[in-house]
């Protein structure tokens, strides 16, 4: 079972009665596992337009008395984050679990952010699983503690817990039946406002002590039963990787080893315990030092003279995620052992691989995306010619695959929404006109308050809006563009456009992603427009469409090339892209039938007209 | 005992589903698997892998460099851009199809004399790690299977042969039937045995194999 899976079982074991979300790598699949199980369960489930309304959804049911979850990626708990410290405070009724996924690596994301620091500033405790097991197992007890100190709990991951699988024993599905409560017999209030927060910040501070002993003998806190005068502290995925350094070296039966997995508040009684009488102290996690200073302030209380190895020791980096190799070299380099460098084997491998191309994630045969950006980029060199330059501020979605070779193409790309939103600044400091591009889901995630300040600020730029109908790097999830809500059930639609028009933009056209010749003129008017013009670029996304097609049972027809016409002028290839494309020996274009999604855009821009479609085999 | 495997591909190859339908052949016939998987950005026709350990004393989701067992590429590129964790005359089975990236073919279009990269020279560079090599078309296996989408499979069938490899053949048939679309079953068990024929006849003259049993 993955990881993800094993975080939905775990929660439907405790009888999860709502659920919401904005997908995000590497948490998308709870997602997907609660819209697909949700016809077979008595939950409510939302996929909501960003991470702080599903925060709000699931805490406006916990006030009700239900259990309720959300997870989201690293940084959209930034996003989430106003809530969440506020749910710090007002505390909580039915068990409130959030589950975090960091992404050391910054693997599908823009940043390698430790998001274990939300829980000691929000006062909000944190359990870290290594594996599938222990994360359902943790799950059910989050939820436990939740209710019993009334606020919520956070599960903290990495990408390689989320997308480890394992095996999961599991337990009963005991479900009540989902009943609407009455607000007038909870007797409730969950609010917070100066002497009101004051007070509540007191018993938040209590409420931490009492979690802290609390954790002291928690079950998910453990250590091998080894005496030795050398231990390690760890958590997370880390602890994974140091039995397995452990191992390598040699040292299974020789070192101590403290696995964490209540890292706040941490349970400083049983790390005192573990660290006196150790010579040898080995910190073993990825990112920031986060136990490393809470191992410096025990040390010093208990034990001052042991030697702490870690990041402040450079025995680990702070940068980037770790594997068994860099653990292993990590302990074996503050026990003074012998470790032959894995740094070797790395650099053979790499003379080998020096005659292989690299393989960026590019557009998907078939996306919108791709033609859309054909017909801008016409559109932008018209300008260009004309002495009009131009400033691109992408963002985040599959389009922000833009920024990759052989396109290669972005001034600047920050985080949800923001492309709209340092527009707005751009506009009034340089004197070329500015691009800005979101997603559909982009759009009502972050940019809408973004738009507003443009019309009402008068700023002039070109908002180009790709709706591709679904959020489609996560796996295509539903959104407010799609008929469609949590597990694929009828939803309504809210049209761009209509919020464009709403809001008192002038400029709003429609397109069709693959109607590349007529795009580019609609395109220069955009850009030559004196205010803030939005194009919406419309085309579902090629892999939902293709599942759809399937779904119904219709063919997927794909194009070939007529070398009889080809004049090898190469149209299709120079400005298109296609990963469907490559050369033959007699370097003539070649579509592969496999891969490709009968999109047509290539054929549309070959002069020769030689790009046709595959007839239909008897 | 203890077995590692590295799994890499391209994505859309299906490499999610053949690590998912080994794990659960282990689960039916009562072994430990973990693995280590990527999902996400890495799925738009870029680079996949997975790490797959079956054993009691496996602890990480993650192959440690040059200790994996076999080294699996349903892909030929894909194949060398991850021998670093392939045990020094570790076996290698993989794809003889290349798909070319974007970047290769606008760099292939533009120098004259840049030429794309071939099996031949890819396998050139793989010797220098081990002699233990077979190359499968599985792209053509599967169009035999009337479903070239069943390319993963084929791989599947390939792997069950191995000597080495821990899974026997019945458990992942099962797990087969069961994780694909119900109308392609048949397809898929079809490109497993070719896939099965196939290393018989190519990967087995290198590597211990499992006695071979036609169907």
């Amino acid at each position: 079972m993955l990881c993800n899976e094993a975080i939905v079982r775990g929660a439907l074991e405790a009888d999860v009665k709502v659920v919401a979300f904005y997908p995000g790598a590497p948490t998308s699949e709870v997602l997907d596992t609660f819209s697909d199980a949700l016809d077979s369960f008595d939950y409510h489930m939302e996929i909501a337009t960003n991470e702080k309304v599903a925060l709000e959804v699931c805490a406006g049911a916990s006030f009700a008395g239900f259990r309720s979850l959300t997870a989201m990626k690293s940084v959209g708990a930034n996003v989430a984050s106003d809530t969440l410290y506020v749910l710090g405070y007002t505390g909580v009724r039915g068990g409130l679990v959030v589950v975090i996924a960091d992404d050391p690596h910054a693997h599908s994301s823009q940043s390698e952010q430790d998001g274990r620091f939300f829980a000691p500033s929000a006062y909000i405790p944190m359990l870290e699983p290594s594996s599938p097991q222990e994360a359902k197992d943790m799950v059910k007890q989050a939820f436990k503690i939740s209710e019993s100190h009334r606020v919520p709990v956070i599960i903290r991951t990495v990408t390689r817990v989320n997308h480890q699988s394992g095996v999961v024993q599991l337990e009963d599905m005991t479900r009540k039946e989902f009943k609407i409560a009455k607000w007038t017999e909870l007797n409730e209030e969950f609010t917070t406002l100066g002497e009101v927060a004051r007070r509540k910040k007191l018993k938040m501070l209590e409420r931490t002590e009492r979690l802290s002993e609390e954790f002291d003998s928690s079950e998910f806190n453990s250590m091998n039963g080894v005496d030795s005068e050398v231990g390690v502290i760890t958590s997370s995925i880390s602890y994974l990787y140091t039995l397995e350094a452990l191992k390598i070296l040699g040292l299974q039966a020789k070192a101590k080893v403290l696995k964490l997995g209540t890292t706040y508040p941490l349970p400083r009684k049983l790390m005192s315990d573990f660290v006196r009488g150790l010579k040898k102290v080995i910190v073993i996690e990825e990112l920031s030092p986060y136990l490393e200073k809470e191992v410096y302030a025990v040390a010093k209380e208990t034990n001052p003279s042991v030697s702490v190895f870690g990041k402040k020791s450079k025995t680990f980096s702070e940068a980037f995620e770790y594997n068994p190799d860099i653990v292993a070299k990590g302990i074996a380099s503050a026990l003074n052992m012998n470790y032959p460098d894995y740094g070797v084997i790395l650099e053979e491998a790499k003379k080998l691989k020096s005659i292989i191309p690299d393989r960026y994630p590019t557009f998907c045969a078939g996306c919108p995306h791709r033609a859309t950006f054909v017909a801008l980029n016409q559109a932008l060199r018209t300008e260009a010619a004309k002495g009009k330059k131009h400033y691109f501020a992408n963002d985040i979605g599959c389009y922000s695959m833009w920024i990759f070779p052989p396109i290669s193409r972005s001034d600047s790309s920050l985080c949800m929404g923001a492309s709209v939103g340092v527009a707005n600044g751009l506009s009034r400091t340089i004197e070329e006109r500015v691009v800005a591009v979101v997603g559909d889901s982009t759009f009502y995630h972050a940019s809408i308050p973004a738009i507003i300040n443009a019309v009402h600020n008068d700023n002039k730029f070109t908002l180009i809006v790709l709706d591709n109908s679904v959020t489609a790097m996560t796996g295509q999830q539903s959104n407010p563009s799609t008929e469609f809500t949590a597990g694929w059930k009828q939803g309504k639609k809210v049209p761009i456009e209509n919020v464009c028009k709403a809001i008192g933009i002038e400029f709003v056209e429609i397109i069709d992603s693959y109607e590349v010749k007529n795009n580019v003129e609609v395109f220069r008017r955009a850009l030559e427009f004196d205010g803030l013009s939005v194009v919406i670029s419309r085309r579902e996304c090629a892999l939902y469409g293709d599942r759809n097609k399937r779904r119904r049972g219709e063919p997927i027809t794909p194009f070939h090339i007529d070398k009889n016409i080809c004049r090898k002028a190469y149209s299709c290839l120079n400005t298109f892209y296609c990963p469907a494309y490559d050369l033959d020996e007699d370097r003539q274009p070649r579509i592969s039938e496999e891969m490709c999604d009968g999109c047509s855009v290539c054929a549309k821009l070959c002069p020769y007209f030689s790009i046709k479609r595959v007839e239909a085999k008897a | 005992m203890s077995f590692s495997m590295f799994m890499s591909g391209v994505g859309g190859q299906g490499l999610v589903l053949i690590t998912r339908v080994i794990g659960n052949a282990c689960v039916r016939s009562g072994k430990k698997a973990i693995t280590g998987e990527m999902h996400g950005l890495s799925q738009r026709s870029g680079t996949v892998f997975a790490h797959m350990r079956i054993g009691e004393d496996v602890f990480s989701p993650l192959v440690p460099y040059g200790k994996a067992d076999i080294l699996v590429g349903l892909e030929a590129t894909e194949t060398l851009r991850y021998i670093e964790y392939l045990k020094k005359g570790g076996t290698i089975l993989m794809n003889s199809r290349i798909m070319h990236p974007p970047v290769e073919t606008s760099r292939v279009l533009k120098g004259k004399g840049t030429k794309y990269i071939t099996v031949e020279e890819i396998v050139s560079k793989l010797q220098q790690w081990t002699r233990n090599i077979a190359v499968i078309d599985a792209l053509n296996l599967a169009r035999d299977s009337g479903n070239v989408n069943t390319e993963n499979t084929v791989f599947l069938g390939a792997l069950s042969t191995l000597e080495a490899f821990p899974v026997e053949e019945k458990p992942l048939r099962e797990s087969i039937s069961e994780a694909v679309p119900r109308k392609t079953v048949e397809q898929n068990l079809m490109a497993f045995d070719l896939g099965k024929k196939t290393a018989f006849d190519s990967l087995c003259n290198l590597v211990p194999c499992r006695r071979r049993v036609d169907r």
